[in-house]
């Protein structure tokens, strides 16, 4: 509808409806109850580590299963600061150097062997952390976790402590989308998707792979790093319980679900991670399991490019089915051999060594 | 001496459970390209079948053989009906809505049988073997011998019958395996079907030692993708025996290097991946990717 | 970039905001002030009472590896009151009587969902109870001695919830893991005969303190060793590397602070085929007889030790008892519970129904604060299916609900009390 579109993409339009987001932000948790200004902060809380795992996953194309090891180190390295009484920017910056130091190394002795050693490398860390974690009980608490109660409100404000809380985490999450949205839409983010795409096809541009990965992994740990900060300023406690392996799963899906390598999308994909259990513990807490298996299934399966793409979904609608041309096993296969043909497009799949297919030369886009 | 041999054999045979898993994920990600993340929940699923048949006073062999059937026609119908779709577009999303599928089968495992820990009669007798100054029980070598068995087969499906290749086929390339005049609907769906029946003889044979519950295969889940990755996704005898590594160098680590102990020794199997892909990035015994640029 | 993908975004994001908006947005804000809901002496109602109900709310987990205790968890309580709510409701100290709501959510044994369900239901609930596991009742600790709101009976045996003056708002039930590992002890210090001992404890809290009291408990006595001290992770498959180790050393006491059921039951019959036969000692919580005692073959070993306070539901003698009648058939019926518990938290939870029942029929005021004060009075209780011999006693500081534990020794069936050690 080409009226809408024109409507959409006019300069005032756009200012105004970021105008109106900064407005709500402001406004709305002085008015929202106690439980939402909580809920919204989890939310914001996760999302960034979503955005985290997209900068390396969705943008970069390499399989991260670990994020969830950079938000538990992130969220310590708050807890320990806080306890031993450093001052809070400080903490901040320890949050957010620790784990992007840590994210480096990993990377620079795993970018150098290809996908599949990064998945396996990031599969270990929070596997191997939850048990470090317990073991270095002299920082970490132990078993029994820690407490860091830092993010009362002060008094000046005159605020409630959820309010102050979902301020500081609009604040500190709305600048790290921010500096990740102009990072991705730099030359960085080209490199990014260059990479992503074939990498002998980067380096022969003179966009060494090796660099861009080592680069993006760490940025997702130092984003991973602000998210455990905002853990800890939203939730205030930590455990080893934090770094679960299956957390990282859960993030993984909320990045797909939210939307791949779309910055809309880690936000979507964060207020899954929060929403999804509280609703199926709303519909019957016996059954969550099995409600947020189906709930997941029925998503992906209306949209399987997450629900960023939802606005695609109405668009098709009128233009005919959503796969695109030709439906069947062959006609399936047919199309899937011209989208299996983007060569590299490294992934889960891809990295743990699933036969490669054959790349003829690139076909024809079927869409724009 | 006796610790060293005791400690190969436990590891033997926790590998062993580790590599029934492994056999079957193998097998999926031959058939149709995707890592099934649920293969252990559908193992589970399958036990839980053949225990309700044994409860229902079925005898235990035929109530195996009963899951076995149940499973191989289950594992067709979800490929055709929910995994079909996913197949051809972005793996990841492949990859999610396995994990999707894992907590829905746990979930509905869980509301249909409960949390209580099942005991799953076993199929071997309780008793033990002397070997060479250590103690092996029958069960454990039982487990071992049949994973031996069905990788020796896998390995002959692959690389010998027409099935295996046209399942490889189907894999690889499927527009020129439809050309040729395999069809690729119903390969698809035999590859699912025959991983869901190794995944059912995996569950049924760690049930007894595990006792059944719907969370039974999850901490083996981990391990089996290790064994994949350090074995190479595409050879059965190759991740078996990257499964049995694992289960024997974490044991021997736990013991003998007193500062991993034993709550760190689950990092030893990815230290030994990490080592093994600087050398060999496709893995112990995997085929080398070849991408044309 | 194309009009239409800025397009998708913006119109993404009016979506998600407008989705997240509708979702989070009631009425306007309350008076859910967070920092204390005020009531000192007029007796202003909490929230969660009314004069015909209370409403108990309960975050545990009820799916993943610790969903079997955590659904007992709320199943005994349920049950209790299911059955009390039919007789008509129970008697308030204030003369009024009032049914009993239970209100449980999922937390998935996660110390971040556990909080976000202690946040949904601070404002409907009376006081939180009965809830399963360390991390998660720490996570949200502090929130409810800021908010005030009761955390009362939890399923924890850390410390720091009985201890009144770190927690004034809770209180622990079932004993601290220190006060179970210190009952064997001391028996066995009493023995005045000389014994080496292995220990194999879960790598956390839970293990910690068993071993902890333990140690405490044969303190002083030189005629106890401990020989060898391992541990193992709650996610492993098997401790049969752990279990070679030990059995290497020739122990004749086998000290086993675990509380994975398959683990224990391989444990044992890892042991006899190792050709190590010990006396065991087992927690309360994986001792029972039929679940895992008699798979394990544990008539195999000279002793075999546990620590109780409450007795076994799947004791043979357990369903032909008044009580245990009863309790079978709440579970049954009101908390669809149809099959004999494997796990001892739904008689625990069961318990803390009971003794909540006592702190109810002495509150004059329908406020949290005048609830946390009865709760602390309790003394010389008998609970249903507790014990001889254990009581519920709130009254000491530092201590939860239940403190004292009975030991016993397993003859070939079921448990009986072992005064002393005799082998």
């Amino acid at each position: 509808m080409p009226s809408t579109a024109e409507f959409w993409s006019r300069p005032w339009v756009r200012w105004a409806g970021i105008g109106l987001i900064v407005v709500l932000m402001i406004v709305g948790p002085l008015i929202l109850p106690e439980f939402a200004n909580q809920t919204i902060a989890r939310i914001g809380v996760f999302a960034v580590a979503v955005l985290g795992l997209n900068v390396v996953m969705g943008y970069t194309g390499q399989v991260s299963l670990g994020q969830i090891f950079f938000v538990g180190v992130g969220a310590y390295a708050t807890a320990y600061g806080v306890n031993a009484g450093w001052n809070i920017v400080l903490v901040f910056v320890l949050a957010c150097v620790v784990p992007a130091v840590l994210g480096l190394l990993v990377a620079l002795a795993a970018a150098r062997l290809g996908g599949l050693a990064i998945a396996m490398v990031t599969i270990a860390l929070p596997i191997v952390g939850v048990p470090l974690a317990k073991r270095l009980s002299d920082f970490t608490g132990g078993s029994q976790g820690t407490s860091a109660r830092f993010s009362d409100a002060p008094e000046w404000t005159g605020l409630y402590d959820d309010q102050w809380q979902l301020y500081l985490v609009f604040l500190i999450g709305g600048i790290t989308f921010l500096l990740t949205r102009n990072l991705v839409r730099g030359k960085y983010g080209r490199a990014f998707a260059i990479v992503k795409g074939n990498e002998a096809v980067a380096a022969s541009m003179g966009v060494s792979p090796y660099r861009y990965k080592v680069l993006a992994f760490t940025i997702a740990s130092l984003i991973g790093g602000v998210s455990g900060f905002l853990y800890m300023v939203v939730i205030q406690y930590t455990s080893p319980e934090t770094l679960h392996f299956g957390h990282s799963i859960e993030l993984l899906a909320s990045m797909v679900i939210g939307g791949a390598g779309s910055i809309i999308g880690s936000l979507l994909g964060g207020a899954w991670y929060v929403l999804l259990p509280q609703i199926t513990n709303l519909i019957d807490p016996n059954i969550t399991a099995m409600l947020q298996g189906a709930i997941l299934l029925v998503v992906l399966f209306i949209l399987p490019g997450g629900l960023v793409s939802l606005p695609r979904l109405w668009r098709r609608r009128g233009r005919g089915s959503v796969a695109g041309p030709g439906g069947g096993p062959v006609g399936g296969a047919m199309q899937a051999d011209a989208a299996a043909s983007v060569p590299g497009s490294s992934t889960v799949g891809d990295a743990l060594g699933a036969p490669q297919t054959q790349s003829p030369p690139p076909p024809p886009t079927t869409q724009s | 001496m006796g610790t060293f041999i005791q400690l190969v054999i436990d590891g033997l045979s926790t590998g062993s459970i580790y590599a029934a898993l492994a056999l079957a994920i193998v097998l999926v990600n031959q058939a149709t390209g995707l890592i099934n993340f649920a293969q252990g929940g559908m193992a589970v699923l399958s036990a839980y079948i053949a225990w309700a048949l044994n409860g229902f006073g079925v005898p235990i062999v035929l109530a195996i053989l009963g899951a076995i059937v149940v499973s191989f026609f289950l594992g067709a119908l979800i490929e055709r009906y929910l995994i079909r779709r996913f197949e051809r577009g972005d793996p990841d999303t492949a990859v999610v809505v396995t994990i999707g599928l894992l907590t829905f089968i746990t979930g509905l495992c869980a509301w249909i049988w409960t949390y209580n820990n099942r005991l799953f009669p076993s199929l071997f007798p309780l008793q033990t073997i002397q070997l060479g100054g250590a103690v092996i029980s029958v069960r454990s070598l039982g487990t071992i011998v049949v994973i031996v068995v069905i990788m020796l087969l896998l390995q002959a499906l692959f690389l010998g019958t027409k099935l295996g290749l046209a399942l490889r086929a189907v894999a690889i390339n499927p527009a020129s395996a439809a050309f040729s005049g395999i069809n690729v609907g119903r390969s698809l769906m035999v590859g699912w079907g025959l991983a869901a029946v190794l995944g059912a003889v995996a569950g049924v044979l760690v049930a007894p030692q595990l006792t059944l519950t719907p969370g039974m295969m999850d901490g083996a889940l981990v391990y089996a993708l290790a064994a994949c990755i350090l074995g190479g996704l595409s050879s059965p005898i190759g991740v078996v025996v990257a499964a049995w590594l694992i289960g024997v160098l974490e044991n021997l680590a736990a013991v003998y290097i007193p500062f991993i102990g034993h709550d760190l020794k689950i990092a030893v199997p990815f230290i030994l991946i990490f080592v093994v892909l600087i050398v060999r990035p496709q893995g112990l015994f995997g085929r080398k990717a070849v991408v044309r640029v | 970039m194309s009009t239409n993908r800025r397009r998708m975004r913006v119109a993404s994001v009016v979506a998600g905001i407008g989705i997240v908006a509708v979702l989070a947005a009631g009425c306007a804000r309350g008076g859910g002030s967070p920092n204390s809901t005020e009531d000192g002496g007029a007796a202003e109602a909490s929230p969660g009472i009314t004069d015909d109900s209370i409403t108990l709310g309960i975050t545990t987990p009820l799916s993943g590896p610790t969903a079997g205790p955590g659904t007992c968890t709320v199943a005994g309580i349920t049950a209790y009151f299911g059955a009390k709510n039919a007789d008509g409701g129970v008697e308030f100290g204030d003369g009024k009587t009032r049914t009993v709501e239970i209100e449980a959510l999922d937390d998935e044994y996660d110390p971040q969902k556990a909080k976000a369900n202690y946040d949904q239901l601070k404002s409907s609930v009376f006081a939180m109870t009965a809830g399963l596991g360390t991390p998660t009742n720490r996570a949200w600790r502090e929130a409810a001695i800021a908010d005030e709101v009761p955390q009362a009976l939890i399923m924890t045996g850390d410390p720091i919830f009985s201890d009144a003056e770190e927690s004034p708002w809770q209180l622990g039930f079932v004993p601290i893991y220190q006060n179970e590992g210190q009952a064997f002890g001391e028996l066995l210090a009493g023995s005045g005969e000389e014994h080496t001992v292995a220990i194999l404890s879960q790598n956390d809290d839970y293990g910690e303190g068993y071993v902890e009291g333990f140690k405490a408990g044969i303190e002083g006595a030189d005629n106890i060793e401990i020989v060898k001290e391992l541990t193992y992770e709650a996610t492993d498959t098997s401790v049969d590397a752990q279990l070679t180790e030990l059995a290497g050393s020739g122990a004749d006491v086998f000290f086993n602070a675990m509380s994975i059921t398959p683990l224990v039951i391989s444990s044992l019959q890892k042991t006899q085929e190792l050709g190590w036969l010990p006396s065991w000692f087992l927690p309360s919580n994986t001792s029972s007889p039929t679940a895992i005692l008699e798979p394990g073959g544990a008539a195999a070993f000279p002793g075999v030790y546990t620590v109780a306070f409450a007795q076994s539901a799947a004791a043979p003698t357990f369903a032909e008892s008044e009580d245990g009648a009863a309790f079978l058939a709440g579970l049954k019926e009101y908390a669809n519970y149809p099959d004999p518990p494997a796990f001892p938290h739904c008689v625990w939870s069961y318990q803390v129904g009971a003794t909540l029942e006592q702190v109810f029929a002495k509150m004059t005021e329908p406020t949290r604060a005048d609830f946390m004060e009865q709760l602390r009075t309790i003394s010389g209780y008998t609970a249903p299916l507790m014990l001889e011999g254990s009581t519920v006693d709130t009254t000491v500081d530092g201590q939860p609900a239940v403190s004292t534990v009975q030991v016993q020794k397993y003859n070939g069936k079921g448990y009986a009390p072992a005064e002393s050690w005799d082998q």
